[in-house]
């Protein structure tokens, strides 16, 4: 039970991933910024969460899907995987949604 | 302080580096944003009330506003919305490796960019990806 929020979290990257292959939307369209903005914006959000849990906002819950591994105070291993999937589903979005404006400009614009 | 207060802090970090990168001329695909927050607030909005519903989370009453989507708490959104400004904007801000085609990547059509990442037999890698 311990690894269920873990494995679904792996899972959700895998298929992210996969994605991003088949149709060249992140890494597989400039690998070098994408691993850039993959490691920029886990930090910018795990500092987001430790100063959430600093300040007593938010906290890991008690449950039993999770390993129970912390990587800080209240800070669960899965959150990294969790703001990894965060990051990667927003970039395959962002390029997906700028492939269908493509496809609706240019469709105009054979009429 | 409380949760809007947080997040007021790291939304205004991001609306520094998308200014940025308006001033420098290298902003992002704003109604490719949009399109984009769409779909991941609505996401957010499933996942979030899942992840709570089921224990993962949880947060002092007494911080959050109160405002809730279902049981997820509104400021939770303001994680979503940061995301989609944020690393678009670090995105285009970020000089395109190599290859010539400036503002290649996600945000655009050019077929150059199609076999290029990650060198895993990637001849591929484009076929059957939407062209236009």
């Amino acid at each position: 039970m311990g690894l269920l929020y873990l494995a679904a979290l792996l899972v959700a990257l895998t298929g992210m991933v996969m994605l991003d292959r088949r149709f060249a939307l992140f890494f597989w369209a400039d690998a070098r910024r994408a691993a850039i903005v993959l490691v920029a914006g886990i930090a910018f959000f795990v500092v987001w969460d430790l100063f959430g849990i600093g300040l007593g906002i938010f906290f890991r819950g008690e449950t039993s899907f999770m390993t129970g591994l912390q990587v800080a105070h209240e800070l669960p291993v899965e959150e990294l995987f969790f703001l990894a999937l965060l990051v990667y589903v927003t970039m395959n979005l962002y390029a997906f949604a700028g492939r269908v404006q493509d496809r609706a400009v240019s469709g105009r614009g054979e009429r | 302080m409380s949760y809007w207060a947080l997040n007021a802090f790291f939304l205004g970090f991001v609306a520094l580096v998308a200014v940025a990168a308006v001033v420098s001329r290298r902003r992002p695909r704003w109604t490719a944003v949009a399109l984009a927050a769409v779909v991941l607030l609505v996401t957010t909005a499933v996942f979030d009330n899942v992840m709570i519903g089921v224990g993962l989370v949880g947060y002092d009453e007494n911080l959050i506003s109160g405002a809730f989507v279902g049981i997820a708490p509104l400021e939770d959104f303001a994680y979503a919305i940061a995301a989609v400004v944020l690393l678009p904007a670090l995105w285009h801000l970020l000089p395109a490796s190599r290859r010539p085609s400036t503002g290649s990547g996600p945000s655009t059509s050019s077929g150059n960019v199609v076999g290029s990442g990650p060198s895993t037999g990637s001849g591929n890698v484009g076929d059957g990806a939407p062209r236009v």
